[in-house]
């Protein structure tokens, strides 16, 4: 077997159905509703041991598993919201192969007796979302949605929604708000959306890329998918790679490789005459790990033994031209640009870590600033409604931590060159439109 | 370190079953009592409330800001709540997590004192330390949760947040986006609770900030319940800013009666004047919310235009006279009189001087022709069986319902907080909302069934429903005549018929219809149908149309009923008999906190009524057209921090109003006003404090007997719930016989015309600054687009709306829920100069079924 | 002219009425059979609301009062979900929009130089909108890595971007022609041809 995924993936019209069906394309859901059950396929995704691709990596047969029987409205949200810096991997099943997305929509509808799908898609990507809209306009033209699918007694919709640019949507919850059309806001868990998600009704949330797997397992069975990869991360992955690497783009790796070979092998490594001076792992909300660390088998556990997470395979390179400090205030201010403000030690921790930093690189700081931005960091992990204030804290505090020393080394440069107090700091916000009172 | 800081959140609910419940409302789930450790110690407590409510039953407190249980669900937002449980890695919000059997609760290790500091070092980044200047300063959470649970240090050295401030969000109130801590609070009582949806969050993140549409007013009946939501200073109250401190001012409890609802009140008072009203909660009643009408009328009570001396005719102008000159005047009119001196009581009159009234003209003029209601039959048997407790529901049982009838009324103007219960009641505990109304209602959106009938439609509605129900009666033809749609009655009367728990809430402008008792005895057959008797939790509730209506009924100021409903010998003339007896068999009239040109529906005969009148005695507050056009004498009336007393809920609650601040001017006592008329006709009424006549109450009144003041309390005691309550006469029936309603009638080609009040109208409105702008609003007729278009109009037009024989002007609002074929118009019957045609046409529409019709034009 | 101002005072009327609010029947019609493909209508507002910006060219006051009237909201809950989100735009923008991503894989290849750049041909800083209607801000991630330093013109991702190619770029869209066509991300030759230049992974076991 060479690559699931992306087999063919640059096949031309491999987005149209008439490919997609002509290379066996919803067969396996054809072949499923006609000769298995909707448990039997759910104990395939189990036998398959796939963990969500999105971030968190859970297995998603027993995320499935969660939803309760019966005859309620059910729904399946697929998180197309793809926000985390670094990522890009969705885009490009959809771009590329968004029956391959369909067809396991309903496989995982079928499993889990969901009849409401949506794909939640972030609003920057008109392009996907187009041809996404147009496949599924197909998959309904060519019975593979709606009601009574292929003659059985299933039946599921699909309704593709945009979204409008807010990374915390792809936050499973506030994806759920956002698509109950409100604002982002993450909701408090429990209740967990296996019971109560969209409009209250048992929901079973995934990305994009987990759901590309379904019908390769189905196809395959779930023993076959569970030898590829490793023994608890099975599978193959999707891996962006970007940063100070020669070839960045997305690559389908077989998890449990070296990371070394991702990087070099397939990345091209870094740009001539430059070093890896550190890497993110799993998108921007990783921790970063250190050249040492190439070596590390690319798979969930062994890079969460790292202390740093596979999060949705995106692998940032930074080299040694770049300053750590603008890594660090960059990846800070992303997190406080998308804070929802619902809690205060997100909204007020990333806010706060921003400006520290951004004292940092003007020189306005002192190595006891350091301890103050780590010791935030402290404060805002495990204390805020969702982990978007972790996703920020956690990458900071590793910087902070292991690049110590050029923290120091940049606060000194930096003070000798006397940068006025930056503008960003500075500036108030003014938002209001309301007149004074007289 | 926090068990000494004497921090009384006045935000939170302690107790699962807070105070004001006499009991559990039967649709609410009983809960286990679990047992579970906090803090080391083992505390019993309902199982599943939130762990940070269960902590107060062992005396732990957890400091909150987000958290505020009437505002619905927790959000869990501020993080402030942080604390340990055993077996979860986590720390977890206690506003959120349910208390379970044997949860180990920690609120004071390292890791939770460390996470509170960090939080509260959060919030303190940017928020302004200006406690010196700002209103919150001393009564503030902030400032106490700061002091009990924060680290005491800030490391932030980069500027604060600003904005511009504070600014104004309406009127009614001022915002400081500086000091807002983002709890939410306020933004979700807009949206989760008076549901208007205007006040919002904008913009996310760091930037997020409570704001409305494009800078337009926050303009909301219940608007001002958010500065006391807000736990910072962030919304103030523009009336009260900078007008006193926590320390200089004391708190005083009683009772609003400036409608039915009659809310619990704090008023906050400095040197003998209320400087603000806040909610005093009383889950039975208020839910711990006020209207903008009762948190700001207490300007008016303090503008010029209140009456607060007596006054005395002289010529054709009323001049300041001496109390002993004026009650002279008046005792003389009285005396000369005699038995043809009749009386009229509003809403605001206490069931103290009710009672005193009743025995001034009985006692002392021997008189009988005195009346609270605003006319209409009154029926032995429909009104005890009306009053009958095993039909009474409570207002918790409107919000644990699961079948909920609103039958003709407007709760939002006709008894506003009534309105917020109800959509608690749909939003919280699912009950099924049926609307039954000719106008739109602003309930509509959370109603399982609409219903719109003709103005005037109601009593067939409900003789419908009975007859879908299978009480007999031809469905179809009823609903022609109720203007309804049969397949809409049918599915409420299933959705009645289907309910464990249903009640109908119900106004008492059915009882004034010009049909006499004839729709209310269709109400007590229905509650016979539905067999509410039996059905705990099941009930009906009436509006009054008055604030203390039904407490002025009990004890007995009525011409056909003694104390308690009970039989009467020598019955008198009522409202509408009074009216037309004036200059004939009645020589002189007492009016008591109402003006008949205004209250009641008849405008035009009350006009000539008491033109005739002969001599006029009004206790009142304000310069109404009654009183300045006739009234002879005048005793300025008190308003609702100076008066002592009780009154009775719309659901039996006797409820206590206590004396807060000195009377205003050379305003005196309605009891003592009324025993010194009572000495100078010759009869000793023995009242020489307050209490006194609400003694005599208790003596006299056989539904009320024993009660004291002491037994109200601060919640009031619902009769019903007290044993005296088998002192009600049982009815010789309890259902009647129905007579057919007269066919909706006809618009002959022109729109049928349905009047409504405003919630903003009455002196109290006009006359307190906060509130003007919403009074002066011109009056407006409601018009369907399809008639909008068809006449022409758009939404703003001044028109003419002609009916049979009158006209007056409006503005034109195109509705698009207003059905084709109506017109509505606003009747805040304010007897403005020149405006008199417009008032007797709306107030013939109001009170009769005849003469609907109207034309608009431009 | 609608009554607005006058019945804005009464709670009444924070909904605003068809009546008085003119939709365009295109509007009304994309609004009303959106609100059909959810089980509760008001799901539909993003994707409404996206749609009247695309047709008023933001969401002007009364642009958000015509999606209020038709799905029978407040215009308050609408522009509260608005604001939420970095696409709407609550003030008049210019008829054409770049945005310039400046996250972490964008900088580290260069993306300040070429905002930079960017705001000297639009002539406006960050968040501006030049004389002749472009718009220009930064923005996070676009997920477009792959062609970093990146920017989204008018919807179309367009990378990877030189110096060179931010004057470029503003001189097509002044023309109105197809921005850098050779470099619009749909037309790139996809990762396959990556995964060609990338050796084989072999990996114990048998496959
Ligand atoms: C701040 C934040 C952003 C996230 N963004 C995404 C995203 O863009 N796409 C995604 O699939 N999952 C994202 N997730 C993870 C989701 O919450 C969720 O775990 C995932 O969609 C579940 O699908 P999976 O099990 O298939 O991975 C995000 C999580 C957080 C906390
Ligand atoms: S204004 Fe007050 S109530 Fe509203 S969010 Fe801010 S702090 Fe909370
Ligand atoms: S009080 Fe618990 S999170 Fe705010």
């Amino acid at each position: 077997m060479d690559d699931l995924l992306f087999h063919d993936i640059d096949e031309p019209g491999l987005n149209t159905i008439e490919v997609y069906e002509r290379r066996g394309g919803y067969e396996t859901l054809k072949k499923a509703l006609r000769e298995l059950d909707g448990d039997r396929v759910l104990a395939e995704l189990q036998a398959s041991g796939v963990r969500g691709r999105g971030g968190a990596g859970f297995a998603m047969g027993t995320k499935a598993g969660f939803l309760p029987k019966g005859t309620m409205d059910k729904y399946l949200c697929c998180n197309a919201d793809e926000s985390e810096p670094g990522t890009f991997k969705d885009r490009e099943l959809m771009q590329k192969n968004p029956h391959q997305l369909i067809e396991g929509i309903v496989l995982a509808s079928f499993a889990a007796g969901i009849n409401k799908a949506f794909i939640y898609i972030r609003g920057e990507y008109d392009a996907q979302a187009s041809i996404l809209e147009a496949a599924v306009r197909e998959a309904y033209e060519h019975g593979h949605l709606g009601e009574n699918i292929h003659g059985s007694s299933f039946g599921v919709s699909l309704v593709v929604h945009r979204g409008a640019g807010a990374y915390i949507c792809g936050e499973e919850t506030a994806l759920l708000d956002s698509l109950e059309g409100k604002r982002g806001n993450p909701r408090l868990k429990p209740p967990f959306p296996a019971n109560a998600g969209l409009f209250q009704g048992p929901t079973l949330i995934n990305n994009v890329e987990t759901l590309s797997n379904v019908s390769h397992i189905i196809k395959h069975g779930g023993e076959w998918y569970a030898r590829i990869g490793t023994e608890k991360s099975t599978g193959t992955k999707l891996v962006s790679v970007s940063g100070c690497v020669q070839r960045p783009g997305n690559y389908e790796i077989e998890l449990g490789v070296p990371a070394r070979e991702i990087i070099f092998g397939l990345a091209g490594g870094p740009l001539p005459g430059r070093e890896i001076k550190a890497w993110f792992p799993g998108g921007s909300s990783s921790p970063v790990l250190t050249p040492a660390e190439l070596d590390l088998a690319y798979d969930f556990d062994t890079i969460a033994g790292a202390g740093s997470m596979l999060g949705s395979g995106a692998i940032i390179v930074i080299d040694d031209s770049v300053s750590i400090v603008d890594v660090c205030l960059r990846t800070a201010m992303f997190y406080k640009h998308e804070s929802c403000g619902k809690c205060t030690p997100c909204r007020e921790g990333t806010n706060w870590t921003t400006k520290m930093l951004q004292r940092v690189s003007d020189g306005l700081a002192t190595p006891m600033d350091l301890d103050i931005i780590a010791s935030v960091q402290k404060q805002i992990m495990g204390n805020c409604l969702c982990v978007l204030g972790d996703a920020m804290a956690m990458p900071v505090s590793s910087m902070v931590n292991k690049f110590r020393g050029e923290f120091e080394a940049h606060i000194e440069q930096a003070r000798a060159k006397h940068t006025p107090l930056s503008e960003a700091v500075r500036a108030p916000l003014d938002l209001t439109k309301q007149g004074a009172i007289a | 370190m926090s068990s000494n800081l004497q921090y009384r959140s006045p935000y939170t609910v302690v107790d699962a079953l807070p105070p004001g419940y006499s009991r559990r409302p039967a649709g609410e789930p009983e809960r286990a009592t679990i047992t579970f450790t906090i803090d080391g110690q083992e505390i019993q407590a309902p199982e599943g409330i939130m762990v940070v409510d269960a902590a107060k039953y062992g005396g732990v407190e957890i400091p909150v800001f987000c958290y505020e249980p009437k505002l619905g669900a927790p959000v869990g937002a501020c993080r402030m709540c942080l604390v340990e449980i055993e077996g979860i890695p986590k720390l977890q919000t206690a506003c959120s997590t349910p208390v379970r059997d044997g949860m180990v609760v920690v609120t004071k290790s390292e890791r939770v004192v460390e996470a509170q500091n960090g939080v509260v070092e959060f919030i303190l980044l940017n928020h302004p330390l200006d406690c010196p200047v700002c209103d919150k300063g001393g009564e503030c959470p902030l400032q106490d949760i700061s002091y009990g649970w924060g680290g005491g240090e800030s490391r932030m050295v980069e500027p604060k947040r600003h904005f511009e401030k504070p600014v104004a969000l309406s009127d009614a109130i001022a915002i400081d986006r500086e000091r807002c801590i983002l709890c939410y609070r306020c933004v979700r009582f807009s949206q989760e609770v008076s549901e208007d949806y205007q006040l919002v969050l904008l913009d996310r993140g760091a930037g997020a900030h409570v704001g409305t549409f494009d800078g337009t007013q926050y303009i909301a009946p219940f608007s001002g319940n958010i500065v006391e939501l807000c736990p910072v200073g962030a919304l103030t109250s523009r009336a009260y800013r900078f007008r006193a401190r926590p320390w200089d001012v004391e708190q005083g409890g009683s009772v609003c009666t400036l409608c039915p609802a009659q809310c619990n009140v704090s008023y906050t008072v400095r040197d003998e004047q209320v400087m603000r009203t806040l909610s005093r909660e009383n889950a039975g009643v208020d839910d711990g919310w006020l209207c903008d009408k009762g948190r700001f009328a207490y300007e008016a009570w303090e503008s010029d235009a209140r009456i607060t001396t007596p006054l005395v005719r002289q010529g054709d102008k009323l001049m300041p006279a001496r109390w002993e000159v004026a009650l002279t005047a008046a005792a003389n009119i009285l005396k000369k009189s005699g038995p043809r001196t009749a009386a009229l009581a509003g809403g605001a009159t206490t069931n103290e001087e009710g009672w005193l009234l009743r025995r001034l003209m009985l006692d002392g003029l021997g008189s009988p022709h005195f009346d609270s209601r605003r006319g209409g039959e009154f029926d032995f048997d429909v009104a005890r069986t009306l009053a009958n407790p095993a039909l009474a529901a409570t207002m918790p049982d409107v919000e644990w319902a699961d079948a909920l009838l609103v039958l003709d009324c407007e709760p939002v103007d006709d008894m506003p907080v009534l309105d917020l219960r109800i959509r608690k009641g749909v939003r919280r505990n699912g009950v099924k909302l049926a609307i039954a109304s000719a106008r739109p209602s602003s309930l509509d959106a959370g109603a399982t069934r609409v219903a719109r009938i003709a103005p005037g439609g109601a009593e067939a509605f409900t003789q419908a429903l009975l007859a879908a129900l299978g009480d007999g009666g031809d469905v179809e033809t009823l609903c022609e005549n109720a203007g309804a749609d049969a397949a809409e009655v049918r599915a409420i009367a299933d959705l009645l018929a289907g309910a464990k728990r249903p009640v109908i809430v119900w106004s008492e402008r059915l009882a004034v219809t010009g049909r006499g008792a004839a729709p209310l005895r269709a109400i007590c057959n229905l509650a016979d149908r539905l067999g509410i008797a039996a059905k705990d939790g099941a009930g009906l509730l009436e509006v009054p149309l008055s604030a203390n209506a039904r407490g002025l009924r009990e004890i007995g100021l009525l011409p056909t009923a003694a104390p308690g409903l009970m039989h009467c010998d020598n019955p008198g003339l009522d409202a509408t008999g009074i009216a037309a007896a004036c200059g004939e068999e009645i020589s002189a009239l007492v009016l008591m906190n109402t003006d008949p040109l205004s209250d009641y529906d008849d405008p035009t005969a009350w006009s000539a009524a008491l033109a005739k009148a002969g001599a006029v005695i009004s206790f009142s507050t304000w310069m109404d057209a009654a009183t300045a056009r006739h009234a002879d004498v005048v005793f300025p009336a008190e308003v609702g921090p100076e008066k002592d007393g009780t009154v009775t809920h719309p659901d039996g609650r006797i409820q206590r109003l206590r004396q807060t601040v000195e009377r205003a001017g050379e305003v005196n006592a309605g009891w003592w006003v009324l025993n010194e008329l009572g000495r100078r006709v010759g009869v000793d009424l023995g009242v020489k404090v307050a209490n006194q006549a609400t003694a005599q109450i208790a003596n006299h009144v056989g539904i009320y007997a024993g009660v004291t003041t002491a037994e109200l309390g601060g919640d009031g005691v619902r009769w019903q719930e007290r044993d005296a309550a088998a002192n009600l006469p049982r009815p010789a029936r309890t259902t009647f016989d129905l007579t057919p309603p007269p066919a909706a009638p006809s618009s002959d080609g022109y729109l049928r015309l349905g009047v409504f009040r405003s919630l903003w109208s009455g002196g109290e409105v006009v006359n307190a600054a906060t509130l003007a702008t919403l009074a002066a609003a011109p009056r407006r007729v409601e018009l369907s687009p399809v008639d909008g278009e068809r006449l022409g109009l758009t939404s703003g037009d001044a028109v003419t709306v002609k009916t049979g024989d009158g006209e007056m002007s409006a503005v034109v609002a195109l509705r698009d829920a207003v059905p084709a074929g109506f017109a509505f118009v606003s009747a805040d019957l304010r007897l403005d100069e020149g405006d008199e045609a417009a008032v007797a046409t709306l107030g013939r529409a109001l009170a009769s079924t005849e003469e609907r019709s109207a034309e608009v034009t431009k | 002219m609608s009554a607005a101002p006058q019945n804005e005072l009464r709670h009444e009327d924070s909904v605003p009425q068809l009546a008085d609010v003119s939709v365009p029947a295109e509007l009304k019609a994309w609004i009303e059979e959106r609100m059909a493909m959810y089980p509760e209508p008001k799901s539909a507002t993003i994707p409404c609301l996206m749609h009247a910006q695309k047709l008023h060219g933001w969401l002007s006051p009364d642009a958000v009062r015509q999606v209020a009237a038709v799905m029978r909201v407040t215009p308050a809950y609408l522009v509260s979900v608005a604001s939420f989100y970095d696409m709407f735009e609550l003030k008049p923008r210019g008829r054409h929009t770049i945005y310039m991503c400046t996250n972490i894989s964008c900088m580290l290849r260069g993306a300040d130089a070429v905002m930079a750049e960017l705001e000297a041909q639009v002539g406006v800083d960050n968040g501006g909108t030049s004389d002749d209607g472009i718009y220009l801000r930064n923005f996070e991630c676009l997920g477009a890595c792959d062609i970093a330093p990146m920017a989204s013109v008018d919807g179309t991702y367009i990378g990877p971007l030189t110096v060179a190619d931010a004057k470029a770029l503003v001189e097509d869209l002044r023309a109105e022609r197809d921005v850098l066509p050779e470099k619009h991300l749909t037309r790139r030759p996809a990762a396959a041809t990556y995964w060609a230049a990338g050796k084989r992974i072999e990996q114990g076991g048998e496959r």
